[in-house]
């Protein structure tokens, strides 16, 4: 490392196995060499790299990441190679043989054709294919943009639209559909098209800030300086500033671009990736990199400047073995047989969009990946760490799992009631948000939602199913990073949300911020409105789903309390009052966001206070209905009851209220209470106690006028009484209690 | 005879505390005599009182040890007696006097004398260990004195002394009245509550909150509740502090003329001891002019921190150095601080424990500004929510009903407002007075037969001017009410009784 982590940011976070790095690489790595290849190229519309040898191309699929997929092959006509891309359907190939011309050919028949440009005034700066529904793929020259559209029948290219300006280069990503087109003397001056699937919006053009040299010589802005990332749904545009040694960023809206403030720089060269949302700023020639979570309008890095790590082979256990992987690591370096592999940084490094590296002399391809546990053991700030991990989605199931961990732990170490408080109320609000928006439980969740409708957020139920639908192709939306979804321009600057799926009810009445979001959602009818919405979710389990269903870090109220509360409480010696105050805080978030708790959490609650003999304010809980009347909690107020009468009390009063008549009589005549219960019986019908059982107490009582009330009671109001044997029994018992008395 | 010289007392009532294990020797039978009032009466007079009462309580020990006498019903008088303390006796006194509205129900005076008692244990201790410190009981009774001259200065109305009567029958003394909140405001207070209780660092400690004259929430146990709650009441809520604003409260009517306390004795410390010890040889004089009066009036003041201010404890006898109020806890007799704080409607109390707090006054102040750090922000938001949900001194109003409902297991009490109460004509309050008389009596009894088994009751009965009077007992739930309009059938009157059970106490009298 260099002086950089020490210098400027003096050990934050530096402390144990979290010091080693944030971010790693995975051996091994994907191998893209073919004897003979001609170079790679990376198709980031379709997320392959390609690798043409001969007269055949080679592609891997990056997407999903599998370090030992086998290549494709197509044969291609010999010939020079600038670019290649297939188209999106995957029937063309499309090479760039010289400024002036484009090849075009036919996967399945290997039917080529060509165009071409004016040679004399223009230069083929580049191409991309597009799914927008003008055209097919775009031709980028120094005239302007060639849009043109493919005819399958003729096949042949036919021209759309001409769209003409000067143009020194151009960045494009498929991610974001987004072009950026510079010219000017330092290029610095920028025209940007959006070319979506419902068509090509125009972004107002924009300048660039760039710092002056000493000289007073002006800098040129190079295409490398310029990065389109794609963070939360958002667009930003990156630019590296060298003079000024910062990286300014630019959000784009639909109609405008806002410069969104600065972030340091510590090398002259820098590249960008974005891994689960998540900024990294490589500082290549300092082999560090930093993290940002550009979700609010922080700007400060989520923990200092720390190197790439090259990661072993996959250890075998998911969570918690961060100590044994330091011995993994560096035995590793010693077995692997090829040591440049290792070289960090090197100058052969590229890096691709989003998250990827790829080394170019060796033919290696990496995939970066977050170091959650790392960096959630980085800060002592716990709600702002859960914060971070609730954001995650790549990793969910580690991100959830570190959740729980790290709130168990705050209540374990009784930290402050206010902070734990915090840290509640960001798991809460990242469960109701993606509860709201469908993440949670993501598929599965019209099939359980009959049943557990009645759980979901007081609210309508009945509306469940137009909605659920809705969300779900959300949902899938959300997750499939080839989806349109992604790659809109989506409001949310007073938006506290971080699920790119997400929409607020409010978003279609200022629709005209967005670039494409509006449209988007009307042509996929949803008007979502948070609040029923949720009704048709299940939120229920009693076990955390296996690894790979989970999709959002998003901890349930049922989650809490079967992962965090309980096991805590069996952990948890002495007053129990701290746990009360934090399920109080726990409830009060819930509340807020009007998300159903479980009677679990509040029987827990009860028998807490009881334990503690806390039986007044027991009483105000359930009295205000802090804690909500359900069986499980009038069951252990009257099991908590036992040495307060007037808790049992209220775990008989509950049980009246709740209609379970049978479980009140019973218990009235446990009490003693008989002739209150034969009564309580005839008024409510109550069929369902054997008679018997009051027989047997008002005996036990030793009191014949009980039994004689008792038996005249089933007498007059069973029919058939009369001749059972309970009858004959307790008569003649009757009888010898009065003859006895006599 | 003694008793008609005690009638010819120009207030009517009389209320004297003694020791049996005092006194017995002749010639010092003064010694018994702990309080007494008025105090300008002869010892002789004084003595014969006592010796008929006490002589009662010997002859009734015979047939029942564990409750003597209860009362006296004489000609002209009622004698009621409380044994506070064992064989500390408080016995009151009242005249019957058809004319000058003198009727009473003789729970309602007990439970006076039952109050008084606990506020004096829940700022000096029980009297029984007073007397043990200091044998000679001189500053005991000036203690007492002083405390109980105050406490009955709220009950002073146009110069006269006037206790609960039968005007008073929908009221229960004894009891806490709750403000009624909706879930989210309840989960805000609690929040509210136990990050208070963090602050303070010591896991015994409690608190109390209060907005308007009503409770919120309380950590203590019943009877400290009820305590501390009834001293809230009378001298720290916003309403209790500004004396001078037109008042309403379920406890008192009488508050507003607290601050025309009359009679002799009250004007200044030093002129109470005269008239009481001047032959015990006992010179108290002393102690006085700085025994400390927790109940008097305009003591109390707010701070500018929110914190509310008193002069009542001092550091040292007679210092002029104030320090934080401490109190005693029933339940636990622990000695804890009071520190008080108010935001417009709320005031919210919480106690710590005197052996928590290390560095005395410095201690507690950093406890108070820890609250303010962490918890104003949650009081203001409390305060907010239940400002929005608050319905004015009606809100428990009920059309149509004259009511009290009193929840015997949480020693909780609602009824209708005093000045809806007003409404109701002599005869209706004559007759729910009597009723409640018959339930007192039939729940005594109860009590001494059947153990733990609550017994159900329902009365109906009919007044003199057609008014139907209703008392229900259910499971320790007891419900009075007067229905002056309801003059159609018994039907009609039971079926209004089950229409207010099932809205308004969910259900809890429409069992069968």
């Amino acid at each position: 490392m260099s002086g950089l982590a020490s210098s400027s940011h003096p050990v934050v976070g530096m402390s144990g196995s979290s010091g080693l790095s944030h971010v790693y690489i995975q051996q091994p790595p994907l191998r893209c060499s073919i004897p003979g290849s001609r170079g790679l190229f990376y198709d980031d519309g379709n997320k392959i790299i390609l690798s043409p040898a001969n007269d055949q191309v080679y592609s891997w699929k990056v997407v999903p990441f599998d370090p030992v997929v086998a290549p494709i092959s197509d044969s291609i006509s010999d010939g020079p190679i600038l670019a290649i891309r297939f188209s999106l359907d995957g029937k063309l190939i499309a090479i760039q043989r010289s400024n002036h011309e484009i090849q075009f050919q036919h996967r399945e028949t290997g039917e080529t054709f060509s165009q071409t440009c004016k040679p004399e005034s223009e230069i083929i700066l580049g191409f991309f294919w597009t799914d927008c529904p003008l055209c097919d793929i775009i031709f980028v020259k120094t005239s302007g943009l060639d849009l043109f559209a493919y005819n399958s029948e003729s096949k042949t290219l036919h021209l759309v639209e001409t769209r003409k300006l000067n143009v020194s280069w151009y960045v494009y990503t498929h991610e974001s559909r987004l072009v950026l087109l510079a010219s000017g003397m330092q290029c610095k001056a920028f025209t940007g098209l959006q070319l979506s699937s419902v068509g090509i919006i125009k972004l107002p053009k924009f300048e660039m800030a760039m710092a002056k040299t000493e000289a007073n010589n002006k800098p040129v802005l190079a295409a490398e300086d310029v990065y389109i990332v794609t963070i939360y749904g958002r667009i930003y545009c990156l630019q590296v500033d060298r003079v000024a040694m910062l990286l300014h960023s630019y959000r784009f809206y639909r109609d405008a671009v806002v410069q969104q403030g600065s972030l340091p720089i510590y090398s002259s060269k820098v590249a960008i990736s974005v891994v689960d949302n998540v900024l990294l700023v490589h500082q290549v020639d300092a082999k560090v990199v930093i993290l940002y979570d550009i979700f609010l309008d922080s700007r400060a890095p989520i923990s200092a400047p720390l190197p790439l790590l090259l990661r072993g082979f996959p250890r075998s256990s998911s969570l918690g073995a961060r100590s044994s992987f330091k011995d993994v690591e560096s035995s590793e370096a010693a077995s692997y047989p090829s040591d440049h592999e290792a070289t960090m940084y090197g100058d052969d490094w590229t890096f691709l969009v989003p998250d990827l590296i790829c080394d170019v002399s060796s033919k290696l391809l990496w995939k970066i990946h977050l170091d959650l546990e790392a960096i959630a053991a980085s800060s002592s700030e716990v709600s702002s760490v859960l914060d971070f991990l609730q954001r995650r989605k790549l990793e969910a199931y580690k991100a959830k799992h570190l959740c729980l961990a790290m709130a168990r732990t705050a209540i374990l170490e009784r930290r402050p009631v206010t902070m734990v408080a915090k840290a509640i109320d960001v798991l809460v609000t990242s469960f109701s948000n993606s509860f709201k928006t469908g993440y949670f439980k993501g598929t599965k969740a019209e099939k359980a939602q009959a049943s557990d409708a009645a759980y979901a957020t007081g609210v309508n139920a009945s509306r469940s199913d137009t909605t659920g639908k809705s969300v779900e192709r959300e949902y899938v939306a959300g997750l499939d990073r080839e989806s349109f979804e992604r790659s809109t321009f989506i409001e949310t600057d007073s938006d506290e949300d971080g699920n790119t799926g997400h929409v607020k009810p409010n978003t279609n009445g200022s629709s005209s911020k967005l670039l494409l979001g509006a449209e988007t959602r009307r042509t996929g009818g949803q008007t979502l409105h948070s609040d029923n919405v949720g009704a048709s979710n299940n939120i229920l389990r009693s076990t955390l789903q296996p690894e790979a269903q989970v999709t959002s870090p998003a901890i349930s109220p049922d989650e809490m309390y079967t992962f965090v509360f309980a096991p805590v409480e069996e952990e948890m010696a002495g007053d129990p009052s701290y746990l009360v105050a934090v399920i109080v805080e726990f409830l009060r978030s819930c509340n807020l966001e009007r998300i159903k708790v479980r009677p679990n959490i509040y029987a827990l609650t009860a028998q807490l206070l009881a334990r503690n003999e806390r039986y007044a304010e027991l009483g105000l809980f359930i009295i205000n209905k802090i804690l909500e009347p359900s069986k499980e909690v009038a069951l252990q107020l009257l099991e908590s009851g036992r040495h307060n009468r007037q808790t049992r009390k209220l775990g008989l009063d509950m049980l009246r209220q709740l209609s379970l008549h049978n479980e009140y009589v019973v218990f009235l005549v446990q009490d003693g209470y008989y002739l209150e219960a034969l009564r309580y019986m005839k008024k409510h019908k109550v069929t369902t106690v054997r008679p018997s059982m009051f027989l047997e107490a008002a005996f036990a009582s030793s009191d014949s006028q009980q039994l004689a009330a008792v038996l005249r009671f089933f007498s007059d109001n069973n029919p058939g009484f009369r001749s059972s044997p309970d009858h004959n029994t307790y008569y003649h018992l009757l009888n010898e209690m009065n003859m006895a008395a006599a | 005879m003694g008793l008609s010289s005690v009638a010819s007392n120009s207030e009517g009532m009389q209320l004297c505390i003694f020791d049996l294990r005092r006194g017995q020797n002749e010639g010092q039978e003064l010694d018994k005599i702990l309080f007494f009032h008025p105090a300008d009466l002869p010892f002789s007079t004084q003595l014969s009182v006592i010796g008929l009462s006490e002589g009662l309580i010997t002859f009734t020990r015979i047939f029942s040890p564990d409750a003597a006498c209860e009362v006296i019903e004489a000609e002209r008088h009622s004698h009621v007696f409380f044994e506070a303390e064992p064989d500390i006796w408080m016995v009151v006194i009242v005249e019957k006097n058809k004319e000058a509205e003198a009727i009473w129900r003789v729970d309602a005076l007990r439970k006076v004398l039952k109050e008084v008692h606990s506020l004096f244990l829940m700022f000096h201790g029980s009297i029984r260990s007073l007397l043990e410190k200091e044998p000679a009981a001189g500053s005991v009774r000036s203690q007492l004195y002083i405390f109980i001259m105050d406490y009955l200065s709220d009950f002073h109305s146009s110069k006269k002394l006037q206790l609960p009567s039968f005007r008073d029958s929908l009221k229960e003394r004894g009891t806490v009245q709750m403000l009624t909140v909706g879930r989210e405001a309840a989960i805000e207070v609690q929040s509210l509550v136990r990050v208070v209780e963090s602050c303070t660092g010591s896991p015994s400690c409690h608190s109390l909150l209060l907005f308007q004259d009503l409770l919120v929430s309380t950590t203590l146990s019943p009877d400290d509740t009820i305590n501390l709650f009834t001293y809230t009441v009378l001298r720290l809520t916003p309403h209790a502090l500004s004396t001078g604003l037109s008042s309403w409260s379920y406890l008192r009517k009488g508050s507003t003329a607290s601050a025309a306390v009359t009679g002799p004795p009250v004007g200044s410390g030093t002129s109470l001891s005269e008239p009481f010890h001047g032959s015990h040889g006992t010179s108290a004089g002393d102690d006085h002019s700085h025994a400390m009066r927790p109940l008097q009036h305009n003591r109390w003041s707010k701070g500018k921190d929110g914190f509310l201010i008193t002069d009542i404890w001092q550091a040292e006898p007679g210092s002029l150095v104030s320090v934080t109020p401490s109190i005693w806890l029933q339940q636990t007799e622990e000695k804890m601080y009071l520190c008080a704080y108010q935001h417009k409607s709320l005031t919210l109390i919480f106690l710590i424990p005197v052996s928590s707090i290390i560095n005395g006054e410095q201690g507690i102040l950093a406890v108070k500004q820890l609250v303010l750090e962490n918890a104003s922000l949650k009081i203001l938001k409390v305060e907010e929510k239940l400002s929005k949900g608050w319905g004015g001194e009606n809100a428990y109003h009920v059309s149509g009903y004259r009511y009290l409902l009193v929840d015997g297991d949480r020693n909780l009490s609602r009824a209708s407002p005093p000045g809806k109460v007003t409404t109701l004509t002599k005869d209706s309050l004559l007759a729910l007075s009597k009723l409640r008389e018959e339930v007192d009596i039939e729940k005594s009894r109860t009590r001494w037969d059947n153990g733990g088994h609550e017994k159900d009751l329902e009365i109906c009965t009919r007044a003199r001017n057609n008014a139907w009077v209703i008392s229900q007992v259910t499971r320790g739930k007891e419900l009075y009410m007067v229905l002056e309009n309801a003059n159609e059938t018994l039907l009609y009157a039971s079926d209004a009784v089950q229409k207010f059970s099932n809205r308004y106490c969910n259900g809890a009298f429409s069992l069968d």
